[in-house]
């Protein structure tokens, strides 16, 4: 886990670290890890205004490009804490997203999602829904001619 | 119904960047973040994001625990130099409807023709024939998610040093 972290941070400049507020809301932050390799935390610099609590957190790294399109993205299941020097990022799970695994890894991705979906179906005793093909297709086509903001 | 009054340059974030990163907790309150395209919609003020049931697990998420983050920090393709860093805190509800028409409801409509098919041109692969079809047709059975703000903070030119402007957002009615 920590070599595929390690080695996945190295292909982005930052990334979004996400805590809990006192409140219990979701509270994130863009920022540039330092990586401990001894410990195999992270080091992330949070500025003291920003009001993330001790306690499960995420990690996550993506882009894509002009087009919204390569798409790359990982994310981590960690802890944030505050320790003496500074607060640390202690990850826990590498999951991988877009981008990630080559043609095998895409064609996992495509098949995980397929089960997921006739599953969340099953689950609730649905058909599969036929999908207007021919509307999104005009939609498509509108997306093309008409500019709103 | 929720009134912000937003800052020009807030609005322009909102319109303009691509995807942001959208939060939601998991069942032992560990966030998980992903990137997400969110379409801003004023009146009422109001986050529409949709997310396929071959990806329900923010959804899941939300269905246990409204509270979700969503954080503005990337402006590839925004045309955007230096802009804002935005994070908006709320409650989100991801109501048990399996939306596959585009035609209803207008904002899925509108969100599907401008934030996904004009933005992202190549994921009409998708649906350009009879396989890609049936590998994606579950892309299309979607799930929606309106967040309403509780709070905006900023960062200006995304300078997370400097302490965030904050707006707290008013409920009426």
């Amino acid at each position: 886990m920590w070599d595929k972290l390690t080695k996945s941070l190295a292909m982005f400049s930052s990334a979004v670290v996400t805590g809990t507020d006192a409140e219990g809301y979701p509270f994130s932050v863009r920022l540039t890890p330092r990586i401990d390799l001894a410990r195999q935390v992270l080091h992330v610099e949070l500025p003291n205004h920003v009001p993330i609590q001790p306690g499960p957190a995420g990690l996550l790294c993506h882009s894509h490009d002009e087009g919204l399109w390569n798409l790359k993205s990982f994310i981590v299941r960690g802890r944030l804490e505050h320790e003496a020097n500074g607060w640390m990022f202690h990850p826990r799970q590498f999951i991988p997203g877009a981008g990630f695994g080559g043609l095998p890894g895409f064609m996992r991705w495509i098949m995980s999602c397929r089960r997921a979906a006739r599953q969340y179906l099953e689950k609730r005793g649905l058909p599969r829904p036929t999908i207007p093909w021919k509307a999104i297709g005009a939609l498509r086509a509108e997306s093309k001619r008409s500019i709103s903001p | 119904m929720t009134t912000i009054d937003l800052p020009p340059e807030i609005e322009t974030v909102f319109r303009g960047f691509r995807t942001c990163e959208f939060s939601t907790l998991a069942r032992d309150g560990t966030p998980v973040t992903w990137p997400t395209v969110a379409r801003f919609q004023p009146e009422p003020a109001q986050f529409l994001i949709t997310t396929s049931i071959g990806q329900a697990q923010k959804v899941f998420h939300i269905r246990r625990n409204p509270r979700v983050a969503l954080l503005y920090s990337d402006p590839t393709a925004s045309g955007l130099m230096s802009p804002p860093h935005v994070l908006v805190q709320g409650d989100a509800v991801a109501p048990d409807e399996i939306v596959t028409s585009v035609d209803a409801p207008e904002d899925y409509r509108v969100y599907l023709r401008d934030n996904i098919f004009r933005r992202q041109p190549a994921s009409e692969a998708m649906s350009s024939n009879a396989v890609m079809r049936k590998l994606f047709d579950w892309y299309y059975m979607r799930l929606l998610i309106l967040v309403t703000p509780r709070a905006i903070l900023w960062w200006p030119a995304g300078d997370f040093a400097q302490a965030a402007h904050r707006l707290e957002v008013n409920h009426v009615g």
